[in-house]
């Protein structure tokens, strides 16, 4: 509690000095026109990118803001036609390799600048993801945290606590199984879900950078340091750990096996916390873990997706673009829009204050404190498209015969050897 | 050549057979029985797996409110609506003119235009997806209205000119001959002594194309993206947000979906089934 009241006050000390900030810029009122392109098409997100519209017109009511919100599916084949043609001023897109394309294409704008100073320290723990090439080419403006979802009431039951390392997430798994239920859930149908294990066991086994040069090309599949990831990951299929036929269930089909009782725990986001309520799952029954250390020799780094704002290289008004960036990662700003009204994800300006929401508050210190090796965003962001789908191919494979790795690992080696060049 | 009829096969069969027709119908209906339970339940039925049993709380204010109030629903409707009714006046306009044509006038190439029209049926229309796309965008008519309508017009063209060109041959040409001994000229004889004629004819193809159209869905996904444009039928995925689908929404948009086609169906019941047979037994 007295966490959540200094958070509080930090919170409102930073938006009173950024207030301030704004008061500031406000002498230097905006003009002109602003020509916004964005994602955020389900009904939540398109309120929060409308107010923000709003709220930035009236700190400059002689700007003349045009927000265009494309269907979130439909966005992702437009993009590449909008950047050449008539691009717009501010763009969505998201961190890491996903934006790599169009950094390499030239088509989207350094914008290092307005990182400089303070900027870096209150969104540091996304700084990495933003940074392609030593520098800076958007702004993220929400994430969420990966780890493990469990059954309270089911640990507490057979007297087992949050794990802290490998071992002890093994020996919970072993009593967990031993009392004729499942450790984890899981719905492998769409592969990716598959990939948040991998990302998990081989991030704890081989360390964040050696995860971010294996998603990056730079190392082979058939490395003895891969191999050692999926020995561990093994350890837990012989384990029978996983519910059975998993490949025939969607992530929201593998769900009832946790409500009902038969699996304990899933590896999901936060985005799997509101259909678990929804089901009946209340904060007794339902709580959150980091994923433990295996290796203790490597820092703990996180998945944790993020979403950003860009400025296409061919945009009309780039000033007012900066400005608006900047606007959106204030802090101020940043409680505002992923408060749980809103998005009901994490704010990524450590200024911010986070939702009064138990599985926020933990992610956001997780992320904020207990992540010094960095922060993924995926597997299939992370990796180029056309590797991530083999790969993911290969885990699903993987998880079903776990005999045959050396020959998936072979074909993932021959997809890298193609793939990048 | 015919099955015997039921009445005259031995008790036995008759008692077998109206037993296996409810079992087969349940079953036949049971994905549609799905989702019309799927639609008054709450979401956390299916994260708990209560896919058939008795809703845990009866949604259907709850859902039904949502797709008409909180959600583009009505929008898609619309569209739904303003991109049919345009398509059956001009494609049954469109084919009643050219039915008569090639249905009453003799010319050379009378025979070829119609085996054009007919030919036009047998080309799987999913061949012409990437031309047709690049041709809209083209004209400036992707992700418009009027350019769906356009496609549907001239692709259902061809099947109403078929159909309408049979029936106006079925009727009796003395009509026709004796107007003329009258010295009417051509349109009015078309106006006036053969479109009262085809009113069966016309209110059967309608019903058909409305049904056609209202339900396709191929072409509302390749031709038009987002609210301002897209048809119902596309418009459902929108409960799809970006981590989980919203099936009890999706099941509820279906069945309002379905509704249209389906009223359609009941009140103009005796045209559709004279629809299509009409083309086919002269």
């Amino acid at each position: 509690m007295t966490s959540l009241k200094s958070k509080l006050l930090a919170a409102i000390a930073g938006s009173t000095m950024l207030a301030g900030a704004a008061f500031a810029d406000g002498h230097a009122k905006l003009s002109g026109d602003l020509v916004i392109f964005s994602d955020m098409s389900n009904p939540a997100p398109r309120a929060v990118m409308e107010g923000m519209v709003d709220r930035f017109g009236e700190m400059h009511p002689d700007l003349n803001i045009e927000l265009t919100i494309i269907d979130r599916e439909a966005y992702k084949t437009q993009i590449r036609n909008f950047l050449t043609a008539e691009a717009p001023d501010v763009a969505n897109w998201y961190a890491a390799n996903r934006m790599r394309p169009y950094v390499d294409a030239g088509l989207f704008e350094d914008v290092s600048d307005i990182w400089e100073g303070t900027l870096s320290e209150e969104l540091a723990s996304t700084k990495g993801a933003m940074t392609l090439d030593g520098k800076q080419w958007g702004v993220p403006y929400t994430y969420y945290q990966w780890g493990v979802y469990y059954r309270k009431d089911i640990y507490e039951e057979l007297g087992l606590s949050e794990p802290n390392n490998w071992e002890e997430f093994k020996a919970n798994c072993q009593a967990i199984l031993d009392a004729d239920k499942k450790c984890f859930t899981l719905g492998s149908k769409f592969l990716w879900t598959a990939a948040g294990w991998f990302d998990y066991l081989n991030m704890r086994t081989n360390g964040y950078d050696f995860h971010a040069a294996l998603t990056n090309g730079e190392v082979e599949w058939t490395d003895d340091r891969v191999k050692a990831t999926f020995a561990n990951w093994k350890e837990l299929l012989d384990m029978d750990a996983f519910i059975d036929d998993h490949t025939a269930y969607s992530w929201q089909e593998s769900l009832p096996f946790m409500t009902n009782g038969d699996a304990a725990a899933i590896l999901k986001g936060n985005f799997a916390v509101a259909p678990l309520r929804e089901a009946g799952l209340d904060d007794s029954k339902l709580d959150f873990h980091q994923f433990p250390a295996i290796n203790g020799d490597v820092e703990l780094a996180e998945d944790a997706p993020t979403d950003t704002f860009h400025i296409p290289a061919n945009a009309q008004n780039k000033d007012n673009a900066r400005a608006f960036l900047k606007f959106v990662t204030s802090a101020e700003n940043q409680t505002l829009i992923n408060a749980g009204d809103a998005l009901g994800q994490l704010p990524v300006n450590n200024q911010s204050s986070v939702d009064d929401d138990k599985f926020l508050q933990e992610g956001f210190e997780m992320l904020s404190s207990n992540s010094p090796g960095g922060v993924a965003q995926f597997f299939d962001r992370d990796a180029p498209a056309e590797m991530a789908k083999v790969a993911m191919e290969g885990f699903q494979e993987f998880m079903v015969k776990p005999d045959e790795l050396d020959r998936i690992l072979s074909k993932l080696e021959r997809a890298r050897g193609r793939i990048y060049r | 050549m015919f099955p015997t009829p039921l009445e005259k096969r031995p008790p036995a069969a008759r008692t077998m057979y109206q037993a296996v027709l409810p079992l087969a119908l349940v079953v036949w209906l049971l994905p549609l029985l799905a989702v019309a339970i799927f639609s008054i339940k709450p979401g956390a039925d299916f994260t708990n797996a209560n896919y058939w049993g008795v809703p845990s709380s009866f949604d259907f204010v709850d859902n039904y409110g949502q797709v008409f109030f909180n959600s583009d629903m009505p929008r898609y409707l619309l569209n739904s609506f303003t991109i049919t009714i345009p398509t059956v006046i001009g494609a049954v306009a469109l084919s009643a003119m050219a039915g008569f044509a090639l249905g009453i006038y003799r010319f050379k190439a009378n025979i070829w235009i119609f085996f054009m029209f007919v030919a036009g049926n047998f080309v799987p229309f999913q061949i012409l997806m990437v031309p047709v796309r690049d041709l809209t965008l083209d004209m400036g008519l992707y992700n418009t209205k009027t350019g769906l309508v356009l496609f549907h017009v001239a692709f259902q063209t061809g099947f109403c000119t078929l159909f309408m060109r049979n029936f106006i041959r079925a009727l009796p040409f003395e009509l026709i001959e004796a107007a003329r001994v009258e010295g009417i000229s051509e349109i009015r004889i078309f106006w006036y002594v053969v479109l009262p004629l085809m009113k069966p004819a016309l209110a059967a193809l309608s019903v058909l194309i409305f049904t056609f159209i209202w339900n396709d869905y191929f072409w509302a996904v390749v031709l038009t993206q987002g609210p301002e444009s897209q048809p119902v039928t596309a418009g459902i995925t929108a409960f799809n947000s970006e981590f989980r689908a919203m099936y009890h929404l999706m099941s509820a948009g279906s069945i309002v979906a379905a509704l249209p086609p389906v009223a359609m169906f009941f009140l103009m019941q005796k045209h559709f089934i004279a629809g299509l047979t009409l083309g086919a037994v002269k």
